[in-house]
């Protein structure tokens, strides 16, 4: 496939700017009748826990520019009683944007807006589930071209899209069900070694992924996310200062951004078995200095069991097309020594927070404080981001 | 959303002409007067050449099999009654970059398969509870 279906964003070089000092995740759970605000203040509170710092010392905030339930500083000032000015910005949260959000901190905290900066997600979406339309897949049933040309045929809504993306996957690399199952089954296993994970207590073998009915082929209920009310947090700030607060500090070593030229119109994508990660990872590389060998542990976003594969293929640590051999080697496990992926489930078995408690993952990772499923001497870690129409490659480094 | 969602709104501007032409079973798409590259979805410029005057032009209505999904599971209530169903990507013949989402019909669910020839097939798309109709372009094999 030509590559000008996408294409790479030209990003400054922030290599060692900006360092990870703190982060924290809210709990993880079904439909829990809280807020998004009040499930991202909890995950807030526990960051800056985490970093030893007092919600008087953020001066900075970020938030997802997409979604009503945004943490921003009124909201912040709100659930911890300051009254203090802070720098604001939408370009942080989760999906994509937990991947990039470092790169404007960065550019932040160079000009002198801010110094410490909270870049927070959360989603109550198991709570609100009733009252949305196609659940996640409510701002797609929204866009007037996927309402008037894919909605009536029930080409709609996300597992419909990505179910085709698979099978043409399937068809086009000899990609197998069992090959599906291998990234259920792996991170499942990660999150039964997770405490905070949703499905910790539900064991999965691929037996009973295969003996489980397909309902929109050939995914199964195994191969999509969950819906959950969860979110986390991170806090950022210099490396220097980073060194001087309570935890570890974990360096920001590398940030890519690539973006598809079809945006959300996945039945339109030129490279429609690949995602923007074939643009954004080689950038984010980099500006590491690293290539994919160097890379100790792995998190990608990924609503779809598909979406492992293809963005491990993408991200080049593996060829094109054979990232359903690779999962099937055991690859993704944290103890295969091979590419630990999404230690903590993901969003089909650690909860669907979209991707900001990926980024808390690796942080804890490189810290060495995931206990049971600690990979060992991790060094350098990733965070693959995806929103559809872009993909964001952040490259973490242990301080 | 509106009441009658989800039917398309066959006097949304950029798709107008694509509803019309179905209602008179015609599979029209937009083209480029400037490089003749088909344009779709509809957009306001011409991804190839940035133009921004198109001609809806009539297509044979042939078509492969790019890709699809059999839904088991009615992710939208209003499809309750047609689960499980056929839905994916008809490639067209007059340039196959551009994919209609569609739906499959006429067709042992089983028996599909990538590349099929497929032909246009008129049929009305029509949901529990809304009284209008819209003549839709669904594909079967050929
Ligand atoms: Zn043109």
């Amino acid at each position: 496939m030509t590559s000008d279906w996408g294409f790479a964003h030209d990003l400054d070089d922030i290599s060692g700017q900006v360092a990870i000092a703190g982060v924290g995740e809210a709990d993880h759970t079904k439909a829990s009748g809280r807020t998004a605000a009040e499930i991202a203040g909890q995950a807030v509170e526990r960051a800056l826990a985490d970093a030893g710092l007092e919600p008087g010392d953020v001066d900075g905030i970020m938030h997802v520019p997409m979604l009503a339930d945004r943490f921003d500083a009124a909201a912040f000032r709100d659930h911890f009683g300051t009254s203090h000015e802070m720098w604001e910005s939408d370009r942080g949260g989760g999906m994509v944007w937990a991947g990039t959000a470092p790169y404007e901190a960065a550019q932040a905290l160079r000009d002198g807006k801010a110094t410490c900066i909270v870049n927070a997600f959360a989603v109550a979406w198991a709570t609100q589930r009733g009252s949305m339309v196609g659940g996640p897949g409510q701002s797609h049933a929204q866009e007037l071209a996927k309402q008037n040309l894919e909605v009536p045929f029930g080409w709609f809504p996300q597992p419909v899209y990505f179910a085709t993306i698979a099978r043409r996957h399937m068809h086009q690399y000899g990609t197998t069900q069992e090959q599906l199952g291998a990234v259920a089954v792996t991170l499942r296993r990660h999150a039964n070694l997770t405490p905070a994970a949703v499905m910790r207590d539900r064991p999965l073998s691929l037996e009973q992924y295969l003996a489980s009915p397909t309902i929109v082929d050939p995914f199964r209920k195994e191969d999509c996310c969950l819906i959950s009310d969860g979110g986390g947090a991170y806090v950022m700030t210099s490396a220097d200062r980073a060194r001087d607060l309570r935890s570890q500090p974990i360096d920001v070593a590398g940030v890519g951004l690539g973006s598809s030229r079809t945006g959300t119109y996945w039945a339109q994508q030129g490279a429609f078995c690949s995602t923007p990660q074939a643009f954004a990872a080689p950038g984010g590389f980099a500006m590491a200095g690293i290539s994919p060998a160097d890379v100790d542990v792995l998190a990608c976003y990924d609503p779809f069991t598909i979406h492992s594969i293809m963005q491990v293929e993408d991200m080049g640590f593996c060829q094109k097309g054979d990232g359903g051999p690779f999962a099937e080697a055991g690859s993704l496990a944290f103890d295969s020594g091979v590419l630990p992926y999404n230690t903590h489930g993901g969003l089909l078995s650690h909860a669907y927070v979209l991707g900001i408690a990926h980024v808390v993952e690796v942080v804890r990772q490189l810290r060495g404080e995931c206990g049971d499923r600690q990979v060992p001497d991790a060094e350098i870690g990733v965070y693959g981001g995806y929103t559809g129409p872009q993909a964001s490659t952040l490259v973490l480094r242990k301080g | 959303m509106r009441d009658d969602f989800p039917l398309p709104d066959t006097d949304w501007e950029p798709a107008r002409e694509f509803w019309a032409g179905a209602a008179r079973h015609e599979l029209l798409i937009p083209r480029c007067d400037t490089c003749a590259a088909y344009c779709w979805y509809p957009r306001p410029t011409c991804r190839q050449c940035k133009g921004e005057s198109f001609t809806w032009t009539p297509m044979s209505g042939r078509a492969t099999l790019f890709s699809w999904t059999v839904v088991r599971h009615a992710f939208l209530k209003q499809f309750a009654d047609e689960v499980p169903y056929a839905t994916g990507l008809a490639a067209l013949d007059e340039d196959p970059s551009v994919r209609l989402a569609t739906r499959l019909v006429d067709c042992d669910l089983s028996a599909l398969t990538f590349e099929q020839p497929l032909e246009v097939a008129y049929r009305d798309l029509a949901f529990p509870g809304i009284e209008r109709t819209v003549t839709a372009p669904f594909f079967r094999p050929r």
